[in-house]
């Protein structure tokens, strides 16, 4: 069986590579759409997604967005000590600047308590430690605009001066690089009022110690790390626009192939009633089909994953795109599966070729 | 039972729909063919002798009557269990070569093998040894639109002699041949019958392919009657 499906394949070759070479392309495109899709909510949420905290608190007519959201935390400081696990998040934007080089961002700065949960560590680099020095650990982006490890940023505004002592991985949110600063040293700048924060985060979801804060701190509620991410301003708009487009391509690819393999099945109707007047059975010939189906999918989902792996090597560094092989696997099956569900519309034609059909007609 | 009949039609009638109403082309026919026998078909142009072997062959179901294949009557079967009568018991040779056309001459061969499930090894023997009693030889690994009608023809006889069925059954294997090349084609046929003891029946209009043949029939009105 599947000896005849290869070698109908070899014989046939500039039809079925037609057939691959168009899977190729939709494949390609979907999962390059994908990662740009990845890229995006990469660039827009990366560092939230991989926070490390499941419960946000924060308030209410903020429409969950963290940057529109504000409490003042002294009554808060004062009653529940942070020992029993909750944390402040406050994401201020400065503007940074490099000495001697013509590199300024805008970047987010985060202050933290080093050894607390909100705190990711660094890949590069030193950690910052709880003490005053204007010591910052900040996302590894920065890195592709030449700055290093010992470099200087400094504040136009405020006129302080930063240290890079690290740096982290993952921490974009609303493309601007985390910059993580220890808490003594940010209150220490006095470029906010004291203990404000965006909202409060706790680790793992802790009913009574969520109501608690609730009690202290009215006018806020509890969400989840997904609502916050989903919140985040463009991340949904982005994500389920790029969606859309993949759900079409697989729809796309879903009419091409079936309508492509019905043709081959008309075209075939004569030979498949000849195999069956010599004895082929139904199973047999739909198995032979699908068969090979599987291997021109197969094939081309393969070069697919491959052109996209050359082609996101290829991309200028700014691009956001993100290679995610767990995705790009979820994907392909999508597509393996749909070029399958195509082949099985033209085996119902398969079986419906009735033998007779050998009789007295030409090749 | 050993000199049981391969095959035996027991009185049966075709009907075909014609409009509103139904013209009878096999009327309670019945015919048998022994091991060794190789029986001819002749009649006038629509008087149903290809509907008769479809019938035969286990193409196509009679309305009435059975169609015994080695003592079994397959007239009831479901598609699955005729395609493997097909498959098995049957070599059917049609007007046409009906090759695969991307297979070559062996591979056509090494195909009904290997859906009968019986390749192996000693088979790829078997295949040379058919193409080599056909004259095909030299002509093994060529692809059917490299073939001249008589070759292709010829393995088309060499894959019906390939799973050793116990009945031929062919329709107008010469029609789209020339006389030299169709008594060569005959011949083969008369050859695998009397070397196997094998029961053949076919269906030609060529009256010189008439002395290979053990008996004729004569098909009209939808009877067969012997004319010899
Ligand atoms: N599927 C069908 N539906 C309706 N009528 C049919 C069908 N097949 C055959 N017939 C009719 O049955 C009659 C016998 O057809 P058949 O093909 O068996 O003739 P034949 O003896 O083989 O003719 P020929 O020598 O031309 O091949 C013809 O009149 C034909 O029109
Ligand atoms: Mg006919």
């Amino acid at each position: 069986m599947f000896a005849l499906a290869l070698k109908e394949i070899r014989f046939f070759k500039v039809k079925y590579t037609l057939i691959g070479f168009i899977l190729f392309l939709i494949a390609a495109l979907v999962f390059i759409v994908s990662g740009l899709a990845r890229g995006l909510a990469f660039d827009t949420a990366v560092a939230m997604e991989e926070m490390d905290a499941e419960r946000f608190y924060l308030e209410t007519d903020a429409d969950e967005q963290l940057v529109r959201s504000r409490f003042m935390l002294s009554d808060l400081e004062e009653e529940i000590d942070r020992e029993a696990g909750w944390e402040p998040l406050l994401l201020h934007r400065i503007r940074l600047d490099l000495v001697d080089s013509d590199f300024r961002e805008n970047v987010t700065l985060v202050p933290v308590d080093p050894d607390s949960f909100v705190y990711p560590g660094v890949v590069t680099g030193e950690s910052i430690e709880s003490s005053t020095d204007l010591y910052i650990v900040v996302d590894e982006s920065l890195q592709a605009d030449g700055v290093e490890v010992g470099d200087q940023l400094y504040n136009e505004e405020s006129e302080l001066q930063l240290t890079v002592v690290g740096f982290a991985e993952n921490q974009m949110y609303s493309h601007m690089p985390l910059a993580y600063i220890a808490e003594d040293a940010f209150a220490s700048m006095e470029i906010v009022p004291d203990s404000v924060a965006n909202a409060i985060l706790l680790q793992e979801s802790d009913e009574e110690l969520e109501a608690r804060i609730e009690n202290i701190i009215s006018g806020g509620n509890w969400l989840t790390k997904d609502a916050v991410v989903q919140a985040t301003p463009g991340y949904s708009a982005q994500q389920s626009s790029l969606m859309m487009m993949i759900a079409f391509l697989i729809i796309i690819a879903v009419f091409v192939l079936a309508s492509f393999f019905y043709i081959i099945t008309i075209q075939k109707i004569n030979q498949f009633g000849v195999l069956k007047a010599i004895g082929a059975k139904n199973s047999f010939l739909v198995g032979a089909t699908v068969l090979q189906v599987f291997s021109l999918a197969v094939i081309s989902i393969g070069v697919a994953i491959a052109f996209t792996v050359f082609v996101q090597m290829n991309l200028p560094p700014g691009m956001p795109f993100v290679f995610d092989l767990s995705l790009l696997f979820v994907y392909s099956g999508i597509l393996l599966t749909v070029s399958l569900l195509g082949a099985l519309l033209s085996s119902v034609k398969i079986v419906k070729v009735d033998p007779q059909q050998a009789m007295g007609r030409a090749e | 039972m050993t000199n049981q009949a391969p095959l035996e039609l027991a009185n049966i009638t075709k009907r075909y729909k014609d409009g509103d109403q139904y013209i009878e082309v096999i009327k309670d026919l019945s015919f048998h063919v022994h091991k060794g026998e190789f029986v001819a078909v002749i009649g006038p142009s629509g008087s149903g002798k290809s509907t008769f072997l479809s019938i035969a062959g286990a193409l196509l179901s009679p309305d009435e009557g059975k169609v015994l294949v080695n003592g079994e009557d397959i007239a009831t079967y479901p598609d699955k269990a005729k395609a493997d009568v097909r498959l098995r018991t049957i070599g059917y040779i049609f007007q046409s070569a009906n090759l695969v056309p991307y297979l070559r001459a062996k591979d056509q061969l090494k195909l009904v093998s290997e859906m009968a499930g019986k390749w192996s090894k000693t088979n790829e023997k078997r295949v040379k040894d058919l193409l080599n009693g056909v004259g095909l030889s030299s002509r093994n690994n060529h692809f059917p639109h490299q073939l001249s009608g008589g070759e292709k023809q010829r393995v088309a006889i060499a894959r019906a002699f390939m799973n050793e069925p116990d009945i031929i059954l062919a329709d107008e294997p010469t029609a789209n041949l020339d006389g030299d090349r169709s008594t060569e084609i005959v011949e083969l046929i008369a050859k695998e019958v009397k070397d196997k003891e094998k029961a053949a029946v076919m269906v030609t209009h060529d009256e010189n392919l008439l002395k290979y043949c053990d008996r004729i029939y004569r098909l009209a009105d939808g009877q067969l009657t012997l004319e010899k």
